[in-house]
């Protein structure tokens, strides 16, 4: 567990910014994103035929004569946070509005990919912040969590990246996010523990 | 267990004399429509019968097509523990190609050993090609004069969606009846083991499953329900966080006789 002093948030801001190093593309560079994402797309799918073939399947049989290709494309949208940036989803959601109490949303559901194994870790996340005179469109914390989990992630990463993200747009006294997942990694293969579930939290600023 | 009702076999079918066709004759010989008011669903999901058409079946209805699913779970064994290790490089070769694929830098320290893991990883996903049922089941069949039902219910499965190659997960029950012989509880997880740790569809890893047991034991009957959550459908697509598909196959007086099967579904959903 992280804990950040408010004056290290700055740090915290700019470890966020070294990160997510997609930070403001335009719509432009987003639309040609697309394109070179069509391009990839038949090498993905090459790789998914070899990995097959080499699994021991028969890779002509009816069920997987599309998989390669099914299976490409799903790992393209399991890893399109990539391609979004905080700036775009939050353009006009920031209100101004004199409310200094704690705002949380909770319970949003989390999808992301374990980058060690590529298996995916599902689970929940809470997220509070003490509103510093501008509030947030409620499901734009949930788009936020939504760009950061779609990527191959660490839980520990995705946790501080949605806290510094929230704390750089909105300027906040205060943002605390709790993440708590179940790692296929762990329970498919490996050790095989069925209920264990994995819990990260970042506070930032008078959180902590 | 309350004794059961069952015993009304119909008449020209040897109890003992249960061999497995006896069990699935007629049962594979093109599209079976399940008896009306069939399995009561758990009301989660929709159950649907497993019965399509084994693979090299005929549509000849006089052919028993069993026999060439009986050879098939004999024969099955696709890849070794050496073919495991030579074909591990060309593996991670092509996750490195999908990593760069995805826009990901393979060589930054959280990813520079991700290939190795992730192939190791799939290749545990579909360890199931590298095993028989013979190898599992070799001693543990005992003759014992048992003739009631016998559940194994809850076993947590694991398997791989075969056309997006993500995770399904949920539970398998599996019932029987005995037919003077039982089979050591474990070895039922451990059929349903072999069978999911495939790329798999739901529909075949139910049917699977129970001919495998037909087959090991010649039981009077057979039934096999799997209920699992795709993630195909819950983290892509269209994203259904709490549906659950249910299957089922019943074999042999689980699927003749109603009553059976009411007292095995009711036993699973306690």
């Amino acid at each position: 567990m992280e804990y950040h002093h408010a004056s290290e948030m700055n740090g915290a801001v700019e470890d966020y910014l070294k990160m997510s190093k997609h930070n403001g593309w335009c719509r432009d560079e987003k639309e040609s994103k697309n394109a070179a994402d069509e391009d990839k797309l038949p090498h993905i799918e090459k790789a998914y035929t070899t990995i097959l073939s080499e699994l021991g399947e028969d890779v002509d049989r009816e069920g997987l004569l599309r998989t390669p290709l099914r299976a490409a494309k799903a790992m393209q949208f399991l890893t399109k946070g990539y391609k979004e940036t905080v700036q775009d989803i939050l353009n006009e959601a920031i209100f101004d509005e004199n409310h200094e109490e704690m705002v949380i949303v909770k319970d949003i559901d989390l999808f992301s990919l374990c980058e060690h194994h590529l298996v995916p870790f599902f689970g929940k996340a809470h997220i509070a912040y003490l509103p510093n005179k501008k509030v947030v469109g409620l499901s734009k914390l949930a788009r936020i969590v939504e760009i950061y989990s779609r990527r191959l992630q660490v839980q520990e990463r995705l946790t501080k990246q949605i806290a510094s993200a929230i704390s750089e747009a909105l300027e906040a006294s205060g943002v605390a996010v709790v993440i708590e997942a179940v790692h296929m990694c762990m329970v498919m293969r490996g050790v095989q523990k069925m209920n264990a579930s994995t819990v990260t939290s970042v506070m930032l600023g008078t959180f902590n | 267990m309350e004794p059961r009702k069952h015993t009304q076999v119909s008449p020209g079918e040897k109890k003992d004399g249960g061999d497995s066709s006896s069990v699935l004759n007629g049962h594979f010989d093109g599209p079976v429509k399940r008896p009306a008011g069939g399995a009561g669903g758990t009301g989660t999901g929709t159950v649907r019968a497993a019965a399509p058409q084994p693979p090299g079946a005929e549509s000849d209805p006089h052919r028993p097509a069993a026999s060439s699913v009986m050879e098939s779970w004999r024969e099955e064994r696709t890849r070794s523990v050496e073919d495991n290790e030579m074909s591990l490089p060309s593996i991670a070769a092509a996750y490195t190609t999908i990593l760069r694929g995805l826009g990901e830098d393979p060589q930054r320290q959280g990813l520079l050993k991700t290939p190795w893991r992730a192939a190791t990883a799939m290749q545990f996903f579909t360890k199931g090609y590298q095993e028989t049922i013979i190898d599992v089941l070799n001693d543990a069949i005992f003759d014992e004069d048992h003739d009631e039902m016998v559940i194994v219910k809850d076993i947590d499965m694991f398997s791989m969606c075969e056309h997006h190659l993500v995770p399904i997960f949920g539970r398998v029950h599996i019932g029987y009846l005995p037919n003077k012989r039982v089979l050591g509880l474990s070895k039922l997880a451990r059929i349903v083991e072999i069978y999911s740790r495939r790329l798999q569809v739901q529909e075949r890893l139910t049917k699977q499953i129970a001919v495998a047991i037909t087959e090991a034991l010649q039981p009077t009957g057979v039934g096999v329900v799997i209920e699992a959550t795709h993630m195909c459908m819950v983290m892509r697509g269209v994203q259904k966080m709490n549906s659950k598909t249910v299957t089922s196959t019943m074999l042999g007086v689980f699927r003749e006789d109603p009553k059976t099967r009411d007292e095995f579904l009711r036993l699973i959903r306690s």
